[in-house]
Protein backbone atom coordinates (compact mmCIF):
# COMPACT_ATOMS: atom_id res chain seq x y z
CA UNK A 1 0.00 0.00 0.00
CA UNK A 2 1.30 3.42 -0.26
CA UNK A 3 1.51 6.21 1.84
CA UNK A 4 1.66 9.31 0.41
CA UNK A 5 1.26 8.65 -3.41
CA UNK A 6 -2.50 9.03 -3.16
CA UNK A 7 -2.21 12.48 -1.99
CA UNK A 8 -0.44 13.43 -4.49
CA UNK A 9 -0.83 11.82 -7.56
CA UNK A 10 -4.01 13.88 -8.33
CA UNK A 11 -1.78 16.88 -8.50
CA UNK A 12 -0.04 15.33 -11.47
CA UNK A 13 -2.33 14.42 -12.79
CA UNK A 14 -4.42 18.14 -12.77
CA UNK A 15 -0.65 19.49 -14.33
CA UNK A 16 -1.72 17.69 -17.86
CA UNK A 17 -5.84 18.20 -17.72
CA UNK A 18 -6.10 21.29 -16.33
CA UNK A 19 -10.47 21.95 -17.07
CA UNK A 20 -10.88 18.45 -18.19
CA UNK A 21 -11.43 16.99 -15.06
CA UNK A 22 -13.00 18.01 -11.61
CA UNK A 23 -10.32 18.16 -8.56
CA UNK A 24 -12.50 17.19 -5.71
CA UNK A 25 -13.67 14.04 -7.15
CA UNK A 26 -10.47 13.13 -8.76
CA UNK A 27 -8.79 13.46 -5.19
CA UNK A 28 -11.93 11.23 -3.96
CA UNK A 29 -11.45 8.47 -6.48
CA UNK A 30 -7.71 8.30 -5.14
CA UNK A 31 -8.72 7.81 -2.11
CA UNK A 32 -11.66 5.64 -2.62
CA UNK A 33 -10.48 2.08 -2.60
CA UNK A 34 -9.14 2.44 1.11
CA UNK A 35 -11.72 4.62 2.79
CA UNK A 36 -13.88 1.77 4.32
CA UNK A 37 -11.08 -0.44 4.93
CA UNK A 38 -7.83 0.61 6.54
CA UNK A 39 -8.86 0.69 10.02
CA UNK A 40 -9.99 -3.18 10.06
CA UNK A 41 -6.42 -4.03 8.41
CA UNK A 42 -4.72 -2.04 11.54
CA UNK A 43 -7.24 -2.98 13.81
CA UNK A 44 -8.94 -0.86 16.03
CA UNK A 45 -9.80 -0.64 20.10
CA UNK A 46 -13.66 0.08 20.69
CA UNK A 47 -13.95 -0.67 24.50
CA UNK A 48 -13.41 -3.70 25.69
CA UNK A 49 -13.41 -4.77 21.79
CA UNK A 50 -10.44 -5.53 19.42
CA UNK A 51 -11.63 -5.00 16.07
CA UNK A 52 -8.99 -6.54 13.49
CA UNK A 53 -9.32 -8.44 10.12
CA UNK A 54 -8.09 -12.49 10.70
CA UNK A 55 -6.00 -11.81 7.41
CA UNK A 56 -5.37 -8.25 6.75
CA UNK A 57 -4.11 -8.57 3.07
CA UNK A 58 -6.70 -10.69 2.56
CA UNK A 59 -9.14 -9.08 3.38
CA UNK A 60 -7.87 -5.84 1.73
CA UNK A 61 -6.70 -6.46 -1.19
CA UNK A 62 -8.12 -10.70 -1.90
CA UNK A 63 -11.56 -12.39 -2.76
CA UNK A 64 -13.47 -12.97 -0.47
CA UNK A 65 -12.67 -9.36 1.11
CA UNK A 66 -12.62 -5.89 0.06
CA UNK A 67 -10.05 -6.41 -2.41
CA UNK A 68 -12.77 -5.70 -5.16
CA UNK A 69 -12.31 -1.56 -3.98
CA UNK A 70 -9.12 -1.67 -5.81
CA UNK A 71 -10.28 -2.91 -9.61
CA UNK A 72 -11.40 -1.34 -12.64
CA UNK A 73 -14.77 -2.54 -12.75
CA UNK A 74 -15.37 -0.99 -9.01
CA UNK A 75 -14.08 2.15 -10.29
CA UNK A 76 -16.61 2.05 -13.57
CA UNK A 77 -19.46 1.10 -11.41
CA UNK A 78 -19.14 3.84 -8.36
CA UNK A 79 -17.89 6.41 -11.34
CA UNK A 80 -21.68 5.56 -13.09
CA UNK A 81 -23.20 5.90 -9.90
CA UNK A 82 -21.64 9.32 -9.69
CA UNK A 83 -23.04 10.51 -13.26
CA UNK A 84 -26.31 9.37 -12.67
CA UNK A 85 -26.74 10.58 -9.03
CA UNK A 86 -24.95 13.77 -9.38
CA UNK A 87 -25.72 14.03 -13.42
CA UNK A 88 -22.19 15.11 -13.66
CA UNK A 89 -20.12 13.32 -16.35
CA UNK A 90 -16.85 15.42 -15.38
CA UNK A 91 -17.67 14.16 -11.67
CA UNK A 92 -17.94 10.57 -13.12
CA UNK A 93 -15.08 10.65 -15.34
CA UNK A 94 -12.60 12.29 -12.47
CA UNK A 95 -13.72 9.74 -9.83
CA UNK A 96 -12.77 7.28 -12.37
CA UNK A 97 -9.04 8.63 -12.90
CA UNK A 98 -8.48 8.90 -9.20
CA UNK A 99 -9.26 5.59 -8.93
CA UNK A 100 -7.39 3.78 -11.44
CA UNK A 101 -4.76 5.48 -10.62
CA UNK A 102 -4.80 4.21 -7.20
CA UNK A 103 -5.48 0.95 -8.23
CA UNK A 104 -2.42 0.68 -10.76
CA UNK A 105 0.40 2.19 -8.44
CA UNK A 106 -0.72 -0.07 -5.57
CA UNK A 107 0.74 -3.11 -7.74
CA UNK A 108 3.86 -2.13 -6.54
CA UNK A 109 3.75 -4.12 -4.07
CA UNK A 110 4.24 -7.76 -2.26
CA UNK A 111 0.26 -8.11 -2.95
CA UNK A 112 -0.80 -6.12 -5.26
CA UNK A 113 -4.49 -5.76 -6.93
CA UNK A 114 -7.01 -7.54 -8.87
CA UNK A 115 -7.04 -5.17 -11.78
CA UNK A 116 -9.49 -7.36 -13.60
CA UNK A 117 -12.35 -8.39 -10.71
CA UNK A 118 -14.15 -10.75 -11.11
CA UNK A 119 -10.71 -12.14 -12.44
CA UNK A 120 -9.35 -12.95 -8.78
CA UNK A 121 -5.36 -12.79 -10.58
CA UNK A 122 -3.38 -10.15 -8.25
CA UNK A 123 -1.43 -8.48 -10.41
CA UNK A 124 1.51 -7.01 -8.43
CA UNK A 125 5.40 -5.76 -8.94
CA UNK A 126 6.51 -6.77 -5.69
CA UNK A 127 9.03 -3.56 -5.77
CA UNK A 128 8.21 -2.98 -1.46
CA UNK A 129 6.79 -5.34 0.79
CA UNK A 130 3.51 -5.02 1.71
CA UNK A 131 2.98 -5.23 5.61
CA UNK A 132 -0.45 -4.22 7.00
CA UNK A 133 -0.73 -7.14 8.70
CA UNK A 134 2.11 -6.06 10.99
CA UNK A 135 0.47 -3.31 12.23
CA UNK A 136 0.28 0.44 11.40
CA UNK A 137 3.73 1.26 13.29
CA UNK A 138 5.54 -1.48 11.52
CA UNK A 139 3.93 -1.03 8.27
CA UNK A 140 4.68 2.49 8.70
CA UNK A 141 8.27 1.79 9.39
CA UNK A 142 8.93 -0.64 6.55
CA UNK A 143 6.98 1.16 3.67
CA UNK A 144 9.33 4.29 4.68
CA UNK A 145 12.33 2.50 4.47
CA UNK A 146 11.81 0.68 0.90
CA UNK A 147 11.09 2.00 -2.38
CA UNK A 148 7.47 2.37 -1.64
CA UNK A 149 8.59 5.73 0.36
CA UNK A 150 10.84 6.70 -2.60
CA UNK A 151 8.26 6.31 -5.25
CA UNK A 152 5.83 8.79 -2.87
CA UNK A 153 9.31 11.03 -3.09
CA UNK A 154 8.99 11.08 -7.05
CA UNK A 155 5.38 12.13 -6.80
CA UNK A 156 6.57 15.02 -4.07
CA UNK A 157 9.37 16.08 -6.52
CA UNK A 158 7.09 16.09 -9.73
CA UNK A 159 4.33 18.18 -7.67
CA UNK A 160 7.21 20.47 -6.89
CA UNK A 161 8.15 20.90 -10.40
CA UNK A 162 4.58 20.81 -11.20
CA UNK A 163 4.56 24.19 -8.61
CA UNK A 164 2.27 26.37 -10.92
CA UNK A 165 -0.84 24.05 -10.08
CA UNK A 166 -0.92 25.02 -6.65
CA UNK A 167 -0.81 28.55 -7.34
CA UNK A 168 -3.67 30.99 -6.43
CA UNK A 169 -3.34 31.59 -10.29
CA UNK A 170 -4.24 27.84 -11.39
CA UNK A 171 -6.93 27.23 -8.86
CA UNK A 172 -8.68 30.48 -10.51
CA UNK A 173 -8.31 29.78 -13.60
CA UNK A 174 -8.41 26.17 -13.89
CA UNK A 175 -9.35 24.35 -10.47
CA UNK A 176 -12.81 26.66 -9.76
CA UNK A 177 -13.64 27.02 -13.10
CA UNK A 178 -13.97 23.40 -14.54
CA UNK A 179 -16.46 22.63 -11.47
CA UNK A 180 -19.43 24.60 -10.31
CA UNK A 181 -18.97 22.31 -6.72
CA UNK A 182 -16.24 25.42 -5.78
CA UNK A 183 -18.41 27.97 -6.85
CA UNK A 184 -21.88 26.27 -5.08
CA UNK A 185 -19.46 26.35 -2.11
CA UNK A 186 -17.64 29.31 -2.30
CA UNK A 187 -21.73 31.39 -1.30
CA UNK A 188 -20.76 30.07 2.42
CA UNK A 189 -16.83 29.89 2.28
CA UNK A 190 -14.43 32.28 1.37
CA UNK A 191 -12.11 31.78 -1.83
CA UNK A 192 -8.91 31.63 0.68
CA UNK A 193 -10.57 29.03 2.72
CA UNK A 194 -11.25 27.07 -0.67
CA UNK A 195 -7.81 27.73 -1.77
CA UNK A 196 -6.52 26.16 1.38
CA UNK A 197 -8.90 23.10 0.55
CA UNK A 198 -7.31 22.57 -2.81
CA UNK A 199 -3.54 22.23 -1.12
CA UNK A 200 -4.71 20.34 1.82
CA UNK A 201 -3.47 16.82 0.14
CA UNK A 202 -0.66 17.72 -0.96
CA UNK A 203 0.72 19.67 1.94
CA UNK A 204 -0.95 16.32 3.99
CA UNK A 205 0.76 13.82 1.38
CA UNK A 206 4.31 15.70 1.67
CA UNK A 207 4.77 16.72 5.54
CA UNK A 208 3.57 13.31 6.38
CA UNK A 209 5.73 11.71 4.03
CA UNK A 210 8.83 13.66 5.83
CA UNK A 211 7.20 13.02 8.88
CA UNK A 212 7.17 9.30 8.63
CA UNK A 213 10.90 9.56 7.41
CA UNK A 214 12.14 10.98 10.19
CA UNK A 215 10.22 8.71 12.67
CA UNK A 216 11.62 5.55 11.13
CA UNK A 217 14.73 6.42 10.68
CA UNK A 218 15.52 9.78 12.88
CA UNK A 219 13.75 8.70 15.96
CA UNK A 220 13.89 4.66 15.78
CA UNK A 221 16.53 3.83 13.35
CA UNK A 222 14.89 1.29 10.95
CA UNK A 223 17.46 0.18 8.07
CA UNK A 224 16.51 1.48 4.76
CA UNK A 225 16.43 -1.38 2.10
CA UNK A 226 15.79 -0.06 -0.99
CA UNK A 227 16.14 -3.73 -3.28
CA UNK A 228 13.32 -5.00 -5.12
CA UNK A 229 10.72 -6.60 -3.03
CA UNK A 230 12.16 -4.63 0.03
CA UNK A 231 12.87 -4.08 3.03
CA UNK A 232 13.65 -7.79 3.65
CA UNK A 233 13.73 -7.40 7.58
CA UNK A 234 9.65 -6.98 7.84
CA UNK A 235 7.29 -10.29 6.86
CA UNK A 236 5.86 -9.69 3.80
CA UNK A 237 2.39 -10.90 2.76
CA UNK A 238 1.62 -12.09 -0.57
CA UNK A 239 -1.84 -13.22 -2.09
CA UNK B 1 16.76 30.27 -36.28
CA UNK B 2 17.33 30.17 -32.07
CA UNK B 3 15.77 29.02 -29.76
CA UNK B 4 15.40 29.63 -25.68
CA UNK B 5 14.13 27.08 -23.08
CA UNK B 6 12.32 29.58 -21.31
CA UNK B 7 11.58 28.78 -17.47
CA UNK B 8 8.73 29.94 -15.82
CA UNK B 9 9.95 31.08 -12.27
CA UNK B 10 7.99 31.80 -9.02
CA UNK B 11 7.57 35.48 -8.06
CA UNK B 12 8.06 37.04 -4.83
CA UNK B 13 4.25 36.57 -3.67
CA UNK B 14 4.97 33.28 -4.45
CA UNK B 15 7.84 32.53 -2.75
CA UNK B 16 6.27 34.52 0.26
CA UNK B 17 3.26 31.98 0.12
CA UNK B 18 5.37 28.77 -0.49
CA UNK B 19 7.70 30.19 2.65
CA UNK B 20 4.50 30.12 4.87
CA UNK B 21 3.59 26.70 4.19
CA UNK B 22 6.67 25.47 4.40
CA UNK B 23 6.74 27.02 7.92
CA UNK B 24 3.16 25.60 9.00
CA UNK B 25 4.96 22.21 7.23
CA UNK B 26 7.53 22.36 9.72
CA UNK B 27 5.33 22.67 12.85
CA UNK B 28 3.16 19.69 11.72
CA UNK B 29 6.00 17.76 11.06
CA UNK B 30 7.50 18.16 14.50
CA UNK B 31 3.93 17.74 16.11
CA UNK B 32 3.19 14.47 14.37
CA UNK B 33 7.12 13.01 14.78
CA UNK B 34 6.37 13.83 18.65
CA UNK B 35 2.81 12.32 18.78
CA UNK B 36 1.92 10.25 15.57
CA UNK B 37 -1.72 9.90 16.01
CA UNK B 38 -1.59 13.51 14.87
CA UNK B 39 -0.59 11.96 11.64
CA UNK B 40 -3.37 9.90 10.72
CA UNK B 41 -6.07 11.81 10.08
CA UNK B 42 -6.48 13.99 6.62
CA UNK B 43 -9.38 15.68 8.56
CA UNK B 44 -7.07 16.13 10.96
CA UNK B 45 -4.51 18.11 8.38
CA UNK B 46 -6.98 19.45 6.78
CA UNK B 47 -8.12 21.38 10.03
CA UNK B 48 -4.59 22.00 11.13
CA UNK B 49 -4.27 23.58 7.70
CA UNK B 50 -7.19 25.54 7.50
CA UNK B 51 -6.40 26.94 10.81
CA UNK B 52 -2.72 28.22 10.17
CA UNK B 53 -3.11 28.47 6.56
CA UNK B 54 -6.47 30.28 6.43
CA UNK B 55 -8.15 31.34 9.19
CA UNK B 56 -4.92 33.02 11.36
CA UNK B 57 -3.47 35.11 8.52
CA UNK B 58 -7.36 36.33 8.20
CA UNK B 59 -7.61 37.31 11.69
CA UNK B 60 -3.78 38.58 12.01
CA UNK B 61 -5.00 40.76 8.49
CA UNK B 62 -8.55 42.19 9.89
CA UNK B 63 -7.09 42.74 13.25
CA UNK B 64 -4.24 44.92 11.61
Amino acid sequence: MSWAAHDLEPYAIQRHVKLKLAFVPLLLGSYSPDMMTKWFVYGIHIGPWDLKATDPAKFHRGWPGFGFTHSFVYGIAIALIIWKVFDSKLWGISFLVGQFAHAITDTGDTVGTMLLFPWTFHFHLDAWAYAGQTGRMTDAAAYFSGLGSMWDAVWIVYGLFSWRVLTSRYFDDYIYRADAFWPFLNRAVPRGALLTLYRAAFFYGTSRWIAWTIWAHVIHHYPYDLSWGGPHWVPAAHP
Amino acid sequence: MRLRLKTELPDRNDLFVFGGYCLAAAVYIAIGVAYVDFLLSFWVGLGYLLLVAWLVPAVVRRVA
